[in-house]
């Protein structure tokens, strides 16, 4: 099959329209920290974002992307009876997750790619199961059953390691210090680090939402093989870059404005703390959402007495949009998929 | 029409800080309370155009510090989390709103009638007068040290630095309490030449002007509490 094969290019095109999202958005959520706190400008952060994020996304996003394109749905029994399902099945799943994302933005609703990603694909395997191209019992519920579980345990994770780290920033240098405002001074190098250590951290995970359905598309209609190709990875990493230069230096300026709280000592720990946690599940391969890691993150520091206010009421909103988002996006995907097949592409 | 962004943001869980507009309130009180020296000392001059103005200009500076309070309590809702107690922040707002509000009282009752008492009455409130904005300046300078409490995340020295200037501020509204006094026993002994309405008039003025060094001192010790028990 050749690249510029119609369902090649719609692949691509949707991966590429996913990567921008999430460059647009996710990351520029991560990022507007950093200028919140006024330890970076923001052509600066750009920069420092893109290169760090790239860097993340080629070099360590392959344990994650595999996540997304084989381990939820066992593409290759269902690409052992005809490979086209699987590649039609997972464009399905991009134009869901894509569409579900958009719909969100629009809304200003915290929405996380991963969970619509992860949704998407299971709604392309239910169907499948539906169609009785594989078993129900086929899909590996014990591996969602582990990601679903990580959704929970990674903002629980960035609000313990940020208590942790602002609290030995509190004890130990905070309150021996005569001038508090020059530590935060020095605390500005740090976060430059820490602006990169996030940015690597985001670009290791979330590649995978825009390039692993993808993968699973291209692997299954022989075009890529057990590894995944490196051009499918800059492909992502690329695409996440330009979203965040194109348009998420605008939600990176409308963060950093309204986040004044964010000292950069309180600015290192709620990214440090969740760029671990991030890098952690990326190593474990397990997909999760940085902004509900780096929300967890905030209530940490917010918790260990560093914040003059956190509203908590964000907590509730995001449970809501994470039981609507996986079946919605789930739902969708399988539809999709259906009139995929349906009108006999 | 408000700006739609187009964002899936972190910025949610910032709230707005109730400490900043909590010291611009204090200062509106302490305002106040210049305005209102001000006025006294055109009141014993016997400047009557000038306290009119002057009453103006505190109901003025009253309304907007209501303004403020008003704001802090209306973002202060349940999901909010502070690194000290709501309950504790709104009961220090309310005697340190009562500054303002005693302002604008002691400045209307200066309105009403002209000043006739001897020369040592008139010496008196001003004494009187000056110390209480003494003590409402330096309540002034107590609570902008919520700032460097923040920074700092409440550090043990500047915990014990505040307190510090609540006992401060303690001991000058004491200072207030024997001038208070001794002003209105010497208002009372000179009332052949006062005359009833005027002892009536000046020993209400004398009341009032100490109530405001009064709720300074409720509020310094309201914000120790918040502190101390956070």
């Amino acid at each position: 099959m050749s690249l510029f094969d119609p369902l090649v290019l719609l692949l691509v095109a949707a991966g590429l329209y996913m990567a921008w999202n999430i460059g647009a958005n996710d990351l520029a959520n991560a990022m507007g920290t950093s200028v919140g706190s006024g330890a970076l400008s923001i052509k600066q952060v750009i920069i420092i974002a893109g290169i760090c994020e790239f860097a993340g996304a080629v070099f360590f996003g392959k344990r994650v992307t595999s996540t997304i394109a084989k381990g939820i749905v066992p593409v290759d029994s269902i690409s052992a009876i005809d490979p086209h399902l699987v590649a039609v099945g997972m464009l399905a799943a991009i134009l869901a997750a894509g569409f579900w994302i958009t719909l969100a933005t629009f809304y200003n609703l915290p929405v996380s790619t991963t969970h619509s990603i992860v949704g998407a694909v299971l709604g392309f395997g239910l169907m499948a199961a539906y169609k009785g191209i594989i078993g129900f019992e086929e899909i590996s519920w014990s591996v969602l059953g582990k990601i679903v579980g990580s959704w929970l345990v990674s903002p629980l994770l960035g609000a313990l390691l940020a208590y942790i780290i602002f609290s030995f920033i509190r004890y130990f240098i905070l309150q021996k210090a005569d001038d508090p405002y020059s530590i935060e001074k020095k605390f500005v190098f740090l976060q430059t680090m820490t602006a990169c250590y996030i940015a690597f951290a985001h670009g290791s995970n979330d590649v995978a939402n825009a390039i692993g359905p993808l993968y699973a598309g291209l692997n299954a209609l022989g075009m890529a093989g057990l590894n995944i190709p490196i051009w499918v990875m800059v492909l992502g990493g690329l695409g996440m870059v330009v979203g965040l230069a194109t348009w998420g230096h605008r939600v990176i300026e409308t963060i950093g404005t309204r986040i004044t709280e964010l000292t950069p000592t309180r600015g290192f720990s709620a990214e440090f703390a969740t760029a671990s946690v991030v890098v952690l599940h990326s190593y474990s391969s397990l997909p999760i959402s940085t902004t509900h890691t780096l929300v967890g993150s905030v209530i940490g520091v917010g918790l260990a007495g560093g914040l003059a206010a956190v509203d908590l009421s964000v907590i509730g909103k995001i449970a809501v949009s994470w039981i609507v988002t996986v079946p919605v996006a789930a739902l969708t995907s399988a539809l999709i998929f259906a009139g995929l097949l349906g009108v006999g592409i | 029409m408000i700006k739609k962004e187009y964002i899936r943001s972190v910025l949610n869980i910032f709230a707005s800080s109730p400490f900043k507009p909590l010291v611009m309130h204090a200062n509106k009180g302490g305002d106040c309370v210049r305005k209102l020296n001000e006025s006294l000392l055109a009141f014993c001059d016997g400047d009557m155009e000038k306290v009119e103005a002057l009453n103006h200009e505190i109901d003025v500076i009253e309304h907007e510090a209501d303004v403020i309070k008003q704001t802090i309590r209306s973002e202060l809702s349940s999901s909010i989390m502070l690194p000290v107690h709501v309950i504790d922040l709104l009961n220090f707002l309310k005697p340190q709103d009562s500054i303002s509000d005693d302002a604008q009282e002691v400045s209307f009752w200066l309105t009403v009638r002209k000043f006739e008492a001897p020369d040592d009455i008139r010496d008196g409130f001003r004494e009187l007068m000056a110390k209480t904005l003494e003590t409402v300046e330096l309540y002034e300078d107590l609570v902008s040290t919520l700032g460097e409490l923040l920074e700092t995340s409440f550090s043990k020295r500047d915990v014990e630095d505040t307190l510090h200037l609540v006992v401060k501020v303690e001991e000058m509204e004491h200072q207030v309490d024997v001038i208070e006094k001794d002003l209105t026993k010497m208002i009372f002994r000179n009332e052949d030449t006062i005359g009833a309405l005027g002892v009536y008039h000046l020993a209400r003025l004398v009341r009032s002007i100490g109530d405001i060094a009064d709720k300074s001192e409720h509020a310094a010790d309201r914000l120790r509490t918040m502190i101390l028990r956070r």
